[in-house]
């Protein structure tokens, strides 16, 4: 009954190739803008925005990037944490620098900085696979984040070792630092994560993606219809880390307000990777529903069981939540490699076929 | 959602060698892994418009001759010419770039991929909008990528596979995933298209449409084929000429009959020990 397909006939390949071939799935797109854009900023409250809202979208945005290059493109990373943190001290150097610069100009320019270094931890993937490349780039978030400790000057010399985001405007409304609604900054985040994910679905459905995907179901194929091996994987590693820069600028910038270098300690890789993970690799859907999942979870432990009456300390909420991810993944890993995205697509092929099953 | 190609629009480009005359010259070519030697000074060549078998039992050097040819493994000794063109080694895609395009022994789809998007992919060097265009979709890219949808459903039509368009390859059974390969070199519109034992685990009928394929491929697009096949029936029917080899030698050389009636041939596959 919601998914009815029947009567909407393809009439030529540009229809096919629209971004919503069934219409329903291009209406439940638009409720949940219509969420997003109006209900939820009307509706929440500073915590919610701040605890739910916000690192949702942060942590869906890092998780996109590690799709594009784990999921789609094949190449394991361990090293997402500290991407992110190169994005964020861009970022803070950026505007240190050339305090005039627009907010949203010097997040852009930061993901290239992400960008450069992600193909250069990205080089090993021409020589080596799988583990030995997921260790490489470990060796590169035990390098970046030590080089975050020791190189001052990225700080700009604080005594506390730590960044500190200034106030910052945009069209005269503050937008980061202390004097920042989370509203406003809500509302920066939803804008770049939506330009982000369409750019990122493009890319991913057409003659790029196409290229990743070959090369991580079968490189030696993928050589063998033309594709440069060298070129597919560091692109897929340039793009994968300018948006995991993005994603660690906006973590810093419109979210933490602060940020030491242990911040995007190995934590923080693993927190996006199981997020990629249960949300489904090779989805774009799957970093938002795994983000929902992670973010929300300590939430929902340290509320719930208090609203029956039954009090848990902030001890026990964190090691539930440990017990219970780490529970997730290992289900995810055996039961269904391709996580929550894969559950949303079988619901959805139920309701296309409702209520005639075959 | 095609009308079927006419196939007079599929033609190959003409690279300037007439039909019938040389396309590739493999010259005392000998290839080695260690100490074992998999092919022996063989020299070979492949007619333009021509359905060239090579045969020979297991290990014969077969799959390490067209490993050779597209540049995947490159010989101790030897030269090869391809179009006019002498080389010693080169990197697969660059025999891309020349016109080969090949299907493998064991298929070497890309299973998480659907059948429209593994023959898509057979089309990624020829397709040329860059990141940016991409990003946008709507515009260039778009175009570009009907252009080539159209090009990818006449191969589709043609190989009869409309019914398993979004199927991830993984999941089909082994004679369409075989079929599929064919589609993706296909895609790439080879000059010479290599094919290592397209017949492999199918039963009679999928040989029968295996075959028919082969032949239109050959009539309809002019495309040069050179396959490796165990089923001597098949061969004797298919090609035009067979070269046989065993232990990395070349043992026979000609028209299907008249190897058919070969000594050395008969006591290779008999198994006669020499
Ligand atoms: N990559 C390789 N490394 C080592 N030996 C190989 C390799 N490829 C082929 N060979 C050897 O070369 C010989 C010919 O193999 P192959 O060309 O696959 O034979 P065929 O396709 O005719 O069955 C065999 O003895 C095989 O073991
Ligand atoms: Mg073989």
């Amino acid at each position: 009954m919601f998914y009815r397909t029947a009567g909407q006939f393809k009439t030529s390949y540009e229809a096919d190739h629209a971004l919503f071939p069934v219409r329903q799935d291009a209406i439940l797109l638009g409720v949940i803008l219509i969420f997003a854009f109006v209900i939820f900023p009307f509706t929440a409250s500073e915590f919610a925005f701040r605890a739910l809202l916000i690192p949702v979208l942060i942590y869906s945005l890092a998780a996109l990037g590690l799709n594009i290059l784990t999921g789609y493109a094949g190449q394991l990373s361990l090293g997402t944490g500290a991407f992110m943190g190169v994005g964020a001290y861009a970022c803070y150097k950026l505007v240190s620098i050339f305090p005039e610069m627009n907010i949203v100009v010097a997040i852009a320019l930061s993901g290239f900085f992400s960008a450069a270094i992600g193909v250069l931890f990205g080089l090993p993937s021409l020589r080596i696979k799988g583990f030995y490349l997921a260790i490489a780039t470990l060796a590169a978030q035990f390098f970046l984040v030590w080089l975050f400790q020791k190189w001052a000057w990225l700080y700009n010399y604080n005594a506390s070792g730590a960044i500190q985001v200034p106030n910052i405007d945009l069209f005269g409304i503050t937008v980061a630092g202390p004097r920042a609604t989370a509203m406003a900054q809500y509302y920066f985040v939803l804008c770049v994560v939506c330009a982000i994910t369409f750019f990122a679905i493009n890319i991913t459905r057409g003659r790029i993606g196409r290229m990743w995907k070959a090369v991580r179901d079968m490189d030696i194929a993928a050589e063998l219809v033309g594709i440069n091996l060298m070129r597919t994987k560091l692109m897929a590693f340039f793009v994968s880390s300018y948006v995991v820069g993005i994603a660690g600028a906006l973590f810093v910038f419109l979210w933490r307000g602060a940020a030491e270098a242990n911040l995007f300690d190995i934590p923080l890789s693993f927190r996006v990777l199981f997020i990629a993970i249960i949300g489904g690799l090779g989805s774009i859907l799957g970093n938002f529903l795994g983000a929902i999942l992670i973010v929300a979870l300590p939430v929902i432990i340290s509320s719930v069981p208090g609203a029956f009456g039954i009090p848990v300390d902030s001890a026990m909420v964190e090691h539930l939540n440990i017990m219970i991810i780490g529970a997730l993944i290992i289900a995810f890993l055996i039961i269904e490699p391709h996580g929550l995205a894969r559950f949303w697509a079988m619901i959805r092929e139920k309701f296309i076929l409702w209520p005639f099953p075959h | 959602m095609n009308p079927r190609p006419d196939p007079n629009e599929l033609t190959a480009p003409d690279d300037g060698i007439a039909r019938g005359g040389v396309l590739l010259d493999v010259k005392n070519v000998s290839l080695s892994f260690g100490g074992v030697k998999a092919i022996t000074d063989i020299s070979l060549n492949v007619l333009k418009g021509e359905i060239r078998a090579i045969i020979g039992p297991n290990g014969a050097g077969k799959t390490s001759m067209l490993n050779v040819i597209n540049g995947f493994y490159t010989p101790q000794e030897g030269t090869i010419i391809f179009r006019g063109k002498e080389r010693r080694s080169m990197k697969p895609h660059q025999a891309v770039g020349q016109g080969i395009a090949r299907t493998f022994q064991n298929v070497a789809l890309f299973k998480g991929m659907s059948t429209l998007d593994n023959i898509m992919a057979g089309r990624s060097v020829r397709m040329k909008r860059n990141i940016g265009w991409q990003m946008l979709w709507h515009g260039p890219a778009l175009r570009e990528e009907i252009e080539h949808r159209e090009k990818v459903e006449e191969i589709i039509d043609f190989l009869e596979i409309q019914h398993i368009r979004r199927t991830p390859v993984g999941k089909l059974p082994y004679g369409l995933q075989k079929r599929v390969e064919l589609g993706r070199a296909l895609a790439m519109e080879p000059t010479l298209l290599l094919l290592d034992e397209p017949m492999a685990g199918m039963n009679l009928e999928e040989k029968e449409d295996m075959s028919r394929f082969i032949i239109d491929v050959n009539q309809q697009r002019g495309t040069t084929i050179a396959l490796i096949e165990h089923d001597m029936g098949v061969v004797m029917d298919l090609s035009d000429r067979v070269v046989v080899l065993d232990y990395g030698k070349k043992i026979a050389d000609g028209p299907p009959d008249e190897v058919k009636n070969n000594q050395n041939v008969i006591d290779a596959y008999l198994g006669v020990p020499h």
